[in-house]
């Protein structure tokens, strides 16, 4: 188990780097760059943005700006020491090939994210400070996906055709249907404006001596982890449903039945642990879903998570930070799918990690 | 999100845009009386708290370029004040009087005397020349730095008088002086640690009205009141600024009195209107939303000028160069209907390109183009654009600019996600449709857009500008110098000598007074109308969604919170 695991941490290397290379190409092919997007200015001249271009890097072409931001290593053609040295923490120049060889620091490889352009901050710092805020809300509202997603399902399986299973399946259908948005909206307008009952938005409520308060955090999740997990419920539901229905179509468990084994038993031992082989597969990606954050959720509720760090830097063009994330949510995307085959293994004794 | 696209688009101005808050943030007021011996002064205490729809990126002045980031350091003191009414440069910030050479170049600033940082330091013209010549260092990256371009020197006579040089005369280099200062004694002499300096997150001195207490990104600022602050210590304790991205959230946030102010849009107004515990300010801002009409080829773009500063002739837009099409397009426009159902009534008509916001400078007499179908067809029919096949588009039978048969077929751009821009486009289509344009109207991603603006390869575009400030100075808009595709903002390729000519004399009128400038604003004004190279749809009006708990508010179209020191409870 151990030597798979090392081997699949092994692998996601070139698959991280395959990424990084994939990911910086297609955002340096989007129109528009950093630039040109914080100067959108008539005040500020041509001249002025070249300057900016260069002290950033940015007037290079994309191969030798990837490097760069790989190896904070910088490569430029004729002398130019005196030009970079500002940047730089050393920099030499190559007499007989005519280029000038710069460390800037940093870089992928030496585990290092760079800095935002836009902030001047250490990407990494950026991307850790919106992770509590992502973690908060995405526990949440993993667990209540779970606890209602799971005994929903089963309800609905248990009394098949039933009032009750037509009154669950047209709750989740209209809970996948629905707009996030629009229920996000709804919900404040009625529990925040109408009632005055729970906060329109935020993580805490916002003052000059704030302390911490367990309540007043509720509070404020309350409407935001609704909304965004009624999306998961309700495919949980649909999910679980589907399984345990085919579940209990098997013929090992008409023998269990026929052996005489008690409701209890026959559900908890033979339905339950079989029907939920597939929820393993959910669950790796899920736990991804708890930090990588929810867009509309975090603009609407004003939840400062990485949705809205990751969107908005997109928008800047800021290259740095959009690159980092896209490797921290890699990085993560590959370890959801690895703890994915991990539980699937401790779940169905068949398969064996190799 | 949409809502960033949105502010970006209109944060293109000139550097006032950015400057202004900060100038008049601050404007003087008698001191009030003493608190203490009145027995019912101002209530103390209580936080002012705002929405802005996004974070600030840095908290340093020379770094920062988007007006959010502006809004979260009312920290840094400047040199001179604006009047929040009138926009006119006042002696009520750190400069108390100055002094002009006679040809205009040479500024000496005497300095307000007895003002400190929180941390007792002086305030005084070292800070002044730290900032703007950090500005100009290598080890500075700034977009800033067109603002130390026209600057000779900067010389600090004595703690408390420093003279600036200009290199050349230009009557709206005071605005170049309007960056906030750095706390100078708490950087290294170098400027080695600006770029990543803790301060850049956390400024730990203040000169104004507040001091920063705590910033959790993309969530909240908050200050707490400076009781040092020359002008009086406010009776506030502090203010916030949430960050609250959706402009639904935002209105429910102050409805629900968990905010106190908001801009707001013109689909909120009722609400805000009937809601008793609201008020509303509604001013003209100082912007303009246009179409702009690429009078070159959008397929060869060209420069405006060679190196030599010669006029370079451009390769003409088949349709757009021909100035009676575009008269009649501007005929053809329901403005009245446009202001009144995109705008929900939220603009004003305008005839050119001065607002009327710089009262010295904007012409009133000049009468906006009246819709009138009748004169925009005949218009058309004159120029030789006639619809001789029958099928609703006009094709060139004769007309000065395209060959014939080529149809009056025209693409129309936005930016994605402004409904009232993707309305307005929708509109503008139909009317110029009505009369045998061909019009295709397409709102595509804001960084697109900004490209294919500045690279010249659009037709049309609907756009707006905002933050023009107080000077009548637009040449970025109109110089044939600007006309550099893939950079200069003159991206409509607008190109004649007189307009130029008359630029330089605005911006170069000895003493620049108001009086000997306004002549050539005023002829500027009447060319630009007669020319049309934007059709103006309408100017600015800003309305702002405030708490009434609050007394002592007394907003002007520069700045909201220029007396904010005196703002009180009222219970």
């Amino acid at each position: 188990m151990t030597r798979y695991i090392i081997r699949r941490l092994l692998q996601a290397i070139p698959t991280l780097l395959g990424i990084s290379l994939l990911s910086f190409t297609l955002i340096k092919l989007a129109p528009g760059d950093y630039v040109l997007m914080t100067t959108f200015d008539p005040s500020i001249t041509a001249e002025v943005r070249e300057e900016l271009r260069r002290q950033l890097g940015l007037d290079q072409p994309v191969p030798v700006q990837y490097v760069e931001w790989l190896t904070g290593i910088s490569l430029r053609g004729g002398d130019m020491v005196d030009a970079m040295a500002p940047m730089s923490k050393s920099c030499r120049y190559f007499d007989s090939l005519d280029f000038t060889f710069c460390d800037r620091g940093g870089g992928l490889l030496r585990w290092d994210l760079g800095y935002s352009l836009a902030t001047k901050e250490p990407v990494w710092d950026m991307l850790r400070s919106r992770m509590p805020a992502s973690f908060e809300l995405g526990v949440v509202v993993l667990v209540l996906t779970f606890l209602f997603g799971v005994p929903l399902g089963f309800l609905s399986a248990l009394f098949r055709g039933s009032a009750k299973d037509q009154g669950i399946r047209l709750l989740s259908v209209t809970g996948q249907a629905v707009p996030i948005f629009w229920m996000s909206l709804i919900c404040i307008f009625v529990f925040s404006v109408l009632l005055g009952w729970l906060p329109v938005g935020g993580r805490m409520t916002i003052s000059l001596d704030m302390k911490f308060s367990l309540v007043d955090r509720i509070r404020h999740l309350i409407l935001p982890a609704f909304v965004l997990s009624l999306g998961g419920v309700a495919f949980l539901t649909k999910l679980v449903r589907t399984q345990v229905l085919e579940v209990i179509e098997q013929d090992y468990l008409r023998t269990a039945r026929a052996k005489g084994l008690g409701s209890l038993a026959l559900w908890s031992r033979h339905v339950l642990r079989n029907a939920m082989l597939p929820l393993a597969t959910v669950l790796g990606p899920a736990i991804l879903s708890v930090i990588n954050g929810a867009l509309v959720t975090e603009t609407i509720f004003a939840w400062p998570g990485m949705g809205r760090l990751t969107w908005f830097s997109a928008l800047q063009r800021d290259y740095p930070m959009i690159m980092g994330a896209v490797m921290f949510f890699s990085a993560l995307t590959i370890l959801g799918f690895l703890i994915s085959d991990i539980l699937y293994a401790a779940i169905d004794p068949r398969i064996r990690l190799q | 999100m949409k809502r960033l696209a949105w502010r970006r688009l209109l944060a293109g101005a000139t550097l006032v845009a950015f400057v202004l808050p900060l100038l008049a943030a601050c404007t003087t007021v008698a001191v009030p009386a003493a608190p203490e011996a009145a027995p019912t002064g101002p209530i103390q205490g209580g936080t002012w708290t705002e929405a802005s729809s996004a974070d600030g990126t840095i908290l340093n002045p020379i770094l920062a370029s988007d007006s959010a980031s502006f809004d979260m350091m009312p920290y840094f003191p400047g040199l001179l004040g604006t009047n929040p009414k009138t926009g006119a440069v006042e002696a009520t910030e750190m400069a108390e009087s100055w002094t002009v050479s006679e040809d205009s170049l040479v500024w000496t600033f005497n300095l307000r005397p007895g003002v400190t940082w929180s941390d007792g330091e002086a305030v005084d013209a070292h800070d002044f020349k730290f900032t703007y010549d950090a500005i100009a260092s290598e080890l500075v990256e700034t977009p800033r730095k067109a603002n130390v371009a026209g600057i000779e020197s900067i010389e600090v006579i004595d703690d408390l008088t420093v003279q600036v040089t200009f290199t050349d005369l230009k009557c709206d280099g005071l605005l170049d002086l309007g960056l906030g200062w750095l706390p100078s004694h708490l950087y290294a002499e170098d400027f080695s640690d600006i770029m990543d300096s803790p301060l850049n997150t956390a400024p730990t001195a203040t000169a104004e009205a507040f001091g920063f207490k705590e910033w959790q990104r993309d969530n909240f600022i908050a200050m707490e009141s400076n009781d040092g602050f020359w002008k009086g210590a406010p009776n506030m304790d502090g203010q916030i600024i949430r960050v609250i991205p959706s402009a639904g959230s935002r209105l429910a946030a102050l409805e629900n009195g968990e905010i106190d102010v908001m801009g707001l849009e013109p689909t909120q107004l009722t609400r805000v209107g009937l809601n008793p515990d609201l008020n509303i300010f509604k001013f003209k801002d100082d912007g303009y939303s246009y179409i702009g009409l690429n009078q070159a080829n959008p397929a060869n773009p060209l420069p405006g000028q060679d190196e030599d500063g010669n006029l370079v002739e451009q390769d003409p837009h088949p349709i757009l160069s021909d100035k009676m099409v575009r008269k009649a397009m501007a005929h053809s426009l329901d403005y009245e209907a446009i202001i009144n159902k995109v705008y929900l009534g939220q603009g004003y008509k305008l005839a050119s390109n001065v607002l009327p916001a710089v009262g010295w400078a904007h012409d009133a007499s000049i009468e906006p183009y009246a819709y009138d179908l009748e004169a925009a067809a005949t218009l058309l029919d004159e120029a030789g654009w006639t619809d001789s096949d029958g099928d609703g588009v006009r094709e060139c039978n004769g007309c000065a600019t395209a060959e014939a048969g080529v149809t009056l077929s025209l693409n129309l751009k936005t930016n994605a996600g402004n409904s009232t821009r993707e309305e307005l486009g929708v509109l503008v289509q139909d009317q110029l449709n009505s009369i045998g344009f061909d019009i295709e109207f397409e709102a595509i991603e804001f960084g697109t857009l900004v490209g294919e603006l500045l690279g010249q390869t659009y037709e049309m575009v609907i756009i707006g500008w905002t933050g023009l400030g107080t000077d009548p100075n637009d040449d970025s808009f109109w110089h044939s110098r600007f006309d550099t595709p893939g950079s200069g903002f003159n991206f409509v390729s607008y190109q004649n000598p007189r307009i130029d000519e008359l630029l330089e004399l605005g911006l170069e009128t000895p003493g620049c007074a108001p009086e000997d400038r306004a002549p050539y604003y005023y002829e500027i004004q009447q060319i630009i109308h007669d020319e049309i190279p934007y059709l103006f749809v309408t100017g600015s009006i800003g309305n702002v969604g405030y708490s009434n708990r609050w007394e002592g508010i007394d907003p002007g179209t520069w700045s909201f919170s220029w007396n904010i020191h005196e703002w009180a409870l009222t219970e």
